[in-house]
């Protein structure tokens, strides 16, 4: 897995053509100078070769550079998930002295609960429409707002406004829209004669809430990403493709795209990771109801385990699975993504 | 330098008049379609927007009414002042921008010097390096924050800066975007300055930085936007507005039990967003020029 | 070698040698301290003035911070030897459970710190808060002075483990506009059946898009304001440990609920405050913690009465309790500050400026109280329902995650679900939490 995520490589801002020539060399290919001389010209980016083995001095100044950032990630990142997993194995009560090994009885009782299939369909659902909606939307806009349009800043400062917004005031400020009796949905549907569906009722519609409200706020980043990216790209292949009288969807999805692969890739694993784990949002808005679990997904029942039922033993289980799930699902992403970078 | 001077060229000439996406400008049908797309943008996000900053300005009275109230009428920015006299807004303000502004640049700097060594330096093991740093974003804090609590605690750290500060620095997310961006720098021009003689801080300093601006400044933004809505390990380490920081603070204007005036929230929510929005104006701006000029002065 | 100490793994796990030195001389979370503390007998009388410095947890219930500062200020010119560390400890109760949960496991613990009705009882089951009963003797604190009902609710095997402090009870509110237009006696109603026959008149003459009745949906504790249906038909949530929920009387009780939901008569919302305080809805049942800003909010003449029912109104609210793991010196000053400001002026003042109900019997005798309470009739409603209160059951506020469960229960019941079923689900899965959690820690 770590060969796969050197190997696809290319970068954020810019990055490989998807053309077949020289992009998987990654740090174990063999490319050199030389291969990257006979490269198709219009290719300039790729990850560099690894010409030789780093020196001694490299190596040194490599463990200087990465020390302090390792530290406090190990001291406040896998300490606390070393913890964890321990506790998934316990009966751990959040307010105890004391935590009692029960085996593997909490993952046990996972598989079996009803609950358990519910939680995992609302994080799908809410996970797949924000990570599909956002990036889509997101490229739309940065495209549309990486053109010489009036007013354009105004509208890129709009676009980020909703992400500077903390998800908690975002949940309290949210329902002056949703709100079936006050919001402005209601409202707006009042006056076309239509009854507002009630959003904080009805599990269906409470999850639609949460999901494009968490795409409202998130826009701005893959916004954000997107439009660093199409600035920090190289005009060659755009030159290359007017002169090739390419139609604008054919320049959109055999240059433009390509050349933004890294950049979705990037998106496509933080999006979903940061996704998985919204907690403000559904505090703030739903509970995790209606219904008890209308919205209650992974990070939420880790929570609602821990602190409302004290269950932090079950928690801690819950966690550890999300650990897990996460942990496979970004492998394959990085390797489905490694593959198209490469076909 | 002349590998640099050929690139400051290069780039000079393919980024100024291409730093658009190409798919534009064609005609007055496009152009037209393009302002009509950028106004349904406009409404679609700013309108609750909007409907944020109206709600800031009324009365308590006219917040849960029915039909809704489209402008504040009667216009009431007491709202705000009452902001500023119900919370010591200045105190929290002032904790907000000490613990964003350490705390991003430490994440900043660790971020850009991990994401080096991870793409342009050459070392075993460097790929499962990342990997485990990687991992690290699949973490939620709702798992770390009572045992993080426990060992800041015993440093004797609860109610400072530098404990709510230093366990936020670790920084998994910068590492791998600005490493993305690292690995995507045209290698001829890496080879060329290491040929040149740079030795691998001048490398970064002088050729790296300079081409990744754009992504270098999308980076602080996120940074200093998650940092400054950084909410439960402040809420956990900070008992009062010594240290606790505006999100925190602006809670404390809802009524936990009973009923909310939500002007004063808006309003706080208003006053809260302002700032990191103005940031974002002026870095935007510098996303573009990094591009284009960042290099020619190399 | 089955059970662990929390602190030990919490410590150790990562960078070996200072961790685990520092885990070792910090953290008085654990329950030795708390145990050894339990048989307070040894405490000495101590009746003189408070010492050291307390460390006061508190959400400030009913945004009361200033009135927190006031009545600090206060116990600082009796107590010039003591100071008082107010501690902005969450926006919620949920919150402050969240920090004093964190404080559990790293130590610094508060010496006071506000606690709801469904937290309390899980701090106190695991030895984490101390009993305030003998602790009360050795200051000489006379606990009959709490409102029974009130002091009660803190009552576990043999001790008290907090002091009654914001409590709130629900309050039937009405909108006088809407009863005359419905032609209904200026009153509340007797008994849930007239509630039923009053609600089909309410709903004719309701705004659109209302209803007869606001209600909170079960995400915001619809389950304690509905204790007051179960009761009345002399059902419960549980006795005892024992929950109830199958038994037919709950049933009953929860069948013609779902009649009145099917019907239309409830509008279920987060927020039924403000439903109601829109006009939408001729009556509601909220918190008398709602009472202020529902006199903001309504533009139209509204009133208070008590619960449908005799005798069957849920308590509510919060205490404040005094954590097991702190030096018995630190507690007797913790209590001190405890009974201070919940004495009868503090509390005079403190209900007054939130809304919350006296706690001590003494206060109602106040002057600054009575003429009060003769001026503001809407919260003498509430006063005068007191003595008709009920402790709520366990198994909405002792069980972990009970509320919770219940609230989703509900939720399903007024979506249609057959409340046999729902009920039956939910009887197994209590039944299941108590059997896991509580029974073995009981004492046997």
């Amino acid at each position: 897995m770590g060969a796969d995520i050197g190997v696809d490589a290319g970068g954020v801002t810019g990055g490989s053509s998807g053309g077949s020539s020289g992009h998987t060399s990654g740090p174990a290919g063999p490319t050199g100078p030389a291969g990257a001389a006979g490269r198709d010209p219009r290719v300039p980016f790729g990850p560099p070769p690894l010409r030789r083995a780093g020196s001694k001095g490299e190596w040194l100044l490599a463990a200087a550079l990465l020390i302090p950032n390792l530290v406090l990630l190990f001291l406040f990142v896998y300490r606390p998930l070393v913890d964890n997993i321990r506790l998934s194995f316990t009966d751990w009560n959040i307010s105890s002295p004391q935590a009692n090994y029960v085996g593997a009885s909490n993952y046990v009782e996972w598989l079996g609960r009803a609950d358990t299939r519910i939680v995992l369909t609302n994080t799908l659902i809410f996970t797949f429409a924000t990570v599909v909606l956002s990036m889509v939307l997101g490229l739309a806009l940065a495209l549309l707002l990486d053109q010489k349009l009036r007013g354009r800043n105004i509208v890129r400062s709009m676009v980020f406004a909703p992400f500077v917004i903390s998800g908690a005031a975002i949940g309290v400020a949210f329902q002056f829209v949703f709100d079936p009796s006050f919001g402005l949905i209601q409202d707006l549907l009042a006056k076309i004669g239509v009854a507002s569906p009630n959003f904080y009722q009805r599990p269906g519609w409470a999850l639609f809430m949460v999901t494009s409200t968490y795409i409202w706020k998130n826009l701005g980043y893959t916004f954000v990403i997107y439009l660093a990216a199409l600035q920090a790209r190289r005009g060659d292949l755009d030159e290359a493709a007017e002169i090739d009288g390419a139609s604008r969807w054919n320049h959109f999805r055999k240059v433009l795209l390509p050349q933004l692969r890294p950049t979705t890739f990037f998106l496509s694993i933080t999006v979903l990771l940061s996704s998985v784990q919204v907690f403000d949002i559904i505090y703030a808005m739903t509970r995790g109801g209606p219904i008890g679990n209308g919205t209650m997904t992974l990070v939420f029942q880790v929570y609602h385990e821990t602190f409302v039922n004290q269950r932090a033993g079950y928690g801690a289980t819950v966690a550890t699975v999300m650990f897990l799930i996460l942990l496979v699902v970004t492998a394959v992403q990085v390797r489905f993504m490694d593959k198209g970078a490469r076909a | 330098m002349s590998a640099i001077a050929r690139l400051s060229r290069t780039n000079g000439r393919a980024g100024m008049p291409s730093a658009e996406s190409g798919i534009q400008g064609r005609g007055p049908v496009g152009k037209a379609f393009g302002y009509a797309a950028m106004v349904l943008v406009l409404l679609i996000i700013a309108v609750p927007l909007f409907w944020i900053v109206v709600t800031s300005f009324k009365r308590q009275e006219n917040i849960y009414v029915r039909p809704a109230e489209y402008l504040p009428i009667p216009f009431h920015p007491e709202n705000y002042s009452e902001v500023t006299s119900r919370i010591p807004f200045s105190a929290y303000f002032r904790n907000s921008v000490i613990i964003t502004f350490f705390t991003a640049s430490i994440k900043i700097v660790l971020g850009v010097l991990s994401a080096y060594a991870l793409s342009l330096l050459r070392f075993p093991g460097r790929n499962l390096l990342f990997v485990v740093i990687l991992a690290a974003l699949m973490v939620p804090n709702q798992i770390t924050v009572i045992s993080n609590f426990a060992l800041v605690a015993q440093l004797g750290w609860r109610n400072t800066f530098q404990g709510i500060i230093i366990p936020l620095c670790g920084t998994a997310f910068g590492t791998f975007l600005m490493r993305n961006q690292f690995l995507s720098l045209p290698h001829e021009i890496i080879e060329a300055a290491r040929m040149d003689g740079a030795g691998p801080l001048k490398l970064l300093w002088r050729v790296v930085m300079p081409l990744s601006w754009p992504t270098l400044v999308a980076f602080s933004l996120i940074t200093v936007v998650n940092e400054w809505n950084e909410y439960l390990w402040p809420f956990l380490m900070s008992d009062d507005a010594r240290t606790a920081p505006l999100q925190v603070g602006l809670t404390f204007l809802q009524n936990n039990d009973g009923v909310t005036n939500w002007g004063p929230v808006m309003a706080g929510t208003v006053l809260t967003i302002l700032p990191v929005l103005l940031l974002f104006l002026v870095l935007q701006r510098q996303m573009i020029k990094g591009l284009t000029s960042g290099a020619v002065k190399s | 070698m089955s059970t662990f100490s929390r602190r030990t793994f919490l410590g150790l796990t990562g960078v070996a040698g200072t961790t685990i030195g520092l885990s070792a001389c910090a953290g008085t979370g654990g329950g030795s301290t708390g145990t050894a503390s339990a048989t307070a007998s040894a405490l000495a009388k101590n009746t003189g003035p408070a010492t050291g410095t307390i460390e006061f947890w508190s959400n400030h219930p009913g945004t009361s911070k200033e009135t927190e500062l006031k009545l600090i200020e206060a116990f600082k010119a009796e107590n010039p030897g003591a100071t008082v560390n107010l501690v902005d400890a969450g926006k919620n109760y949920e919150e402050v459970a969240q920090k004093f949960n964190a404080a559990l496991a790293g130590g610094q613990l508060p010496d006071v710190v506000v606690v709801s009705d469904v937290t309390w009882f899980n701090f106190a089951l695991n030895k984490q808060l101390a009993a305030v009963d003998d602790i009360a003797k050795a200051i000489e604190l006379d606990t009959d002075d709490y409102v029974d009902a009130l002091y009660n609710d803190y009552k576990f095997e043999n001790g008290h483990y907090a002091v009654p402090y914001a409590r709130s009870t629900p309050l039937f509110y009405y909108n006088q506009d809407l009863w005359s237009k419905a032609g209904l006696e200026d009153r509340g109603p007797k008994d849930w059946d007239e509630m039923k026959e009053w609600a089909a008149k309410l709903k004719a003459v309701a705004p659109d898009g209302g209803a007869a009745m606001a209600l909170a949906d079960g995400s915001n504790y619809l389950d304690w304001v509905l204790q007051n249906l179960v009761w009345e038909f002399g059902g419960a949530y549980s006795k005892d440990w024992t929950p109830k929920f199958s038994d037919a009387k709950t049933i009953e009780a929860l069948t013609f609920f779902q009649g009145m939901a099917k019907e239309g008569y409830f509008k279920f919302s987060k927020d039924a405050a403000a439903d109601f305080g829109a006009g939408l809805t001729g009556c509601g049942i909220m918190s008398t913690g709602s009472l202020g800003g529902v006199t903001k909010n309504a533009k139209f003449p509204f009133k208070t009465a008590f619960l449908p029912g005799e005798g069957n109104c849920p308590t509510g609210g919060a205490g404040i309790g005094i954590p097991a793991g702190i030096t018995d010196e630190r507690k007797v000053n913790a209590l001190k500050f405890a009974s201070f400001i919940t004495n009868a002026a503090s509390t005079v003042t403190f209900t007054q400026a939130t809304g919350y109900m006296p706690v001590r019997k003494s206060a109602l005798k106040e002057e600054a109280e009575k003429s009060f309470l003769e001026a503001n009739p809407n919260s003498r409603t509430a006063v005068e329902q007191l003595p008709k209160t009920r402790s709520q059951d366990n198994a909405r506020v002792l069980v972990p995650g009970g509320g919770a469960k219940i609230g989703q229960a509900l939720d399903q019941i007024v979506a249609g679900q057959d409340v046999k079923t729902v009920m039956d689900g939910l009887q197994k899965d209590i039944e299941g939490v108590i059997a896991a959690q509580i029974t073995p820690k009981l004492p046997k």
